[in-house]
């Protein structure tokens, strides 16, 4: 890795933003490939994945990362070459906030740290009713499927949720992760999701690890296959 | 009605016992549950009944006939009236009746330098148009909605109030306000009202110099605000929830929070009017700062550890809190009760410390009814000292 490199690494760790910027900029003209900058930049932010769990960095940091990270793939030679190659996704997420709860904070990080993980995204917005959830997931059959919620009540709307997935049989289909800082294990169990997370990094830690075995059984078949 | 009475009394004494430094004989309870989770309990429509404001009296009634508390156990602070005149942005229902404040920017960054300048000329011109879009119009438009929202808040404010006066005869619930007013750490207030939580976490790398400043600003407003008309006590606190410090670098908590939030809880109790904190997530990183806030101030905890908050806190400070409303929904009462006498445990001996939630059940569906109940049962008739 030469010196521009690391020095990008090093500014998106460090969340400067002018210089990230200015310098992918310079990076791509002088005829870097833009998948190569991506993997510097993820670099740059799985560093700063690392400051939030050592309490160096919090969520304020990881919103200006995530703004940070946008603002890179929105670069015209980014966007040019992002538009036509999609097959580096490694899973495909639906998300939202679930009924009656209209925050969207939460959410929105844990999109921004997916997408930055190669995942694909589809963001259903906030107040999502159920039936909005089972009919997405039918539409896109994505790997998971991504609960969101802040107010304690949304423990029930979550389980009905699910309830819904199970009464038409697709609950199989889909891994379930559910998001807020009020979710614990019992009360995960009690939804009768797959997993939780309270903050946004450990939730993507948790989907790239179930998109490891899913691809890793995918591969399997193939090869037997 | 005498019996009432000397309940209140005995009550009185117990949060009087534990502001004065004395220890009380037992530990008292003060819950609050909102408006949302009263309808609910009450079996009313969440949304007619914030509405049709004359249910209020029932509603809260029964909350109070079925959950201990030492102080009066309801209270409401928004109803949609008001803000459906202004045409409110940043109070608004989502589609199961419930009020919430979404992400509002009553700020653009470039417009810092405004606020800074003026902050009360520029919420005027500026902001309050902006969050409140029937005041985006012709002056006098504008003077007539907000005379009409004015009406509409004291007419529900004056109705709520009336009734908390007749449940506190009515049930003999102690004397002391910890709601007697309310404002917001300065730059809580520039993070929530003006910049929202994206638009400040930017703003702190952005332009940090500009957030400081604002803060700075915006701190005579605040405490303005939190100077209360009920007559200086050392019994009646400002309400004041905290909320952008647990998501931010110490460092930045260091440059951007702390010093007007310190200016502003010192002014207060100069004023002789204490705050009362919700210590909103994890603040376990801050405790030395929270020591250095006047003594009295009340303190009430979400997460962290209890242990080292009584240790560092407790000599000084009026804590509550920590109690996990999760477990109330998901545990067995035995499990329920358990944690209360564990939180006890820690919590009481020297007293200076009240029971309490660690959050407000925001609707019925966020506890388990009967687990609620058998907890604050077991403290009011366990908790002796």
């Amino acid at each position: 890795m030469n010196k521009k490199e690391q020095l990008l690494i090093k500014h998106v760790e460090q969340l400067n933003e002018e210089e990230v910027l200015k310098l992918s900029d310079e990076l791509l003209k002088e005829g870097m490939a833009p998948l190569r900058l991506l993997d510097l930049v993820n670099e740059g932010m799985n560093r700063v994945g690392k400051l939030y769990e050592s309490k160096d960095y919090y969520i304020a940091d990881l919103i200006m990362a995530g703004l940070i990270f946008k603002q890179v793939l929105e670069l015209d030679k980014m966007t040019a070459h992002f538009r036509v190659k999609h097959n580096n996704k490694i899973g495909k997420v639906v998300l939202g906030t679930v009924t009656g709860d209209i925050h969207d904070i939460g959410k929105d990080i844990f999109r921004g740290m997916l997408e930055a993980n190669c995942f694909e995204v589809v963001d259903l917005g906030v107040d999502v009713p159920k039936e909005v959830f089972l009919k997405k997931c039918e539409e896109y059959q994505p790997d998971i499927l991504g609960l969101s919620g802040v107010l304690t009540n949304t423990v029930d709307t979550m389980k009905e949720i699910v309830d819904v997935f199970k009464e038409t049989g697709v609950r199989d289909k889909v891994k379930i992760i559910v998001g807020g800082n009020h979710l614990t294990k019992e009360v995960c169990r009690f939804i009768g999701a797959d997993n939780f997370a309270n903050d946004a990094s450990s939730g993507v830690r948790i989907c790239k690890k179930w998109m490891d075995g899913i691809n890793e059984s995918e591969r399997r078949v193939i090869d037997n296959g | 009605m005498a019996d009432a009475k000397a309940l209140a009394q005995e009550r009185t004494q117990l949060f009087h016992d534990i502001i004065d430094g004395r220890i009380p004989k037992r530990v008292p309870v003060f819950v609050g549950f909102p408006v949302e989770f009263a309808i609910q309990y009450a079996g009313k429509d969440l949304v007619e009944a914030q509405w049709d404001t004359s249910q209020l009296e029932e509603i809260f009634d029964k909350v109070c006939r079925d959950f201990y508390s030492d102080l009066l156990p309801v209270n409401a602070f928004r109803f949609p009236s008001f803000y459906r005149i202004l045409g409110a942005r940043n109070f608004v229902m989502g589609s199961n009746g419930f009020l919430q404040h979404p992400e509002v920017e009553g700020l653009l960054q470039e417009e810092y330098d405004d606020f800074i300048a003026n902050p009360y000329n520029c919420i005027i011109e500026k902001i309050l148009p902006r969050l409140y879009t029937e005041l985006d119009t012709d002056a006098s438009t504008k003077a007539l909605t907000l005379a009409k929202a004015f009406k509409a808040f004291q007419d529900e404010m004056g109705n709520a109030i009336m009734i908390y006066g007749k449940l506190t005869e009515k049930y003999g619930y102690g004397d002391t306000n910890f709601f007697a007013g309310f404002t917001e750490a300065p730059l809580d207030f520039v993070a929530d009202q003006l910049r929202g939580f994206k638009g400040i976490s930017t703003d702190m790398r952005r332009v940090p110099d500009k957030v400081e400043a604002a803060a700075e600003a915006a701190t005579p407003l605040m405490i303005k605000a939190g100077l209360h008309p009920i007559p200086p006590s050392k019994y009646n606190a400002t309400f004041i929830p905290l909320h952008m410090a647990p998501f931010m670098r110490t460092s930045d908590f260091e440059r951007f929070y702390w010093p007007s939030f310190k200016k502003l809880v010192e002014a207060l109790a100069e004023a002789g009017h204490p705050s009362h904190l919700f210590v909103e997530q994890d603040w376990m990183r801050y405790l030395d700062y929270l020591y250095e806030l006047p003594e009295n101030t009340v303190m009430r905890f979400e997460y962290g550890d209890p242990k080292l908050v009584k240790e560092k806190l407790g000599q000084k400070h009026i804590i509550s809190g920590f109690y996990p409303i999760s477990l109330l929904k998901t545990g067995t009462k035995q499990q329920c009760i358990d944690k209360a006498r564990e939180l006890i445990d820690i919590l009481a001996p020297g007293g200076r410390y009240y029971f309490d939630f660690d959050k407000a059940p925001v609707t019925l569906d966020s506890v388990n009814v009967e687990n609620t109940r058998a907890v604050l049962e077991f403290v009011a008739t366990n908790a002796n000292y």
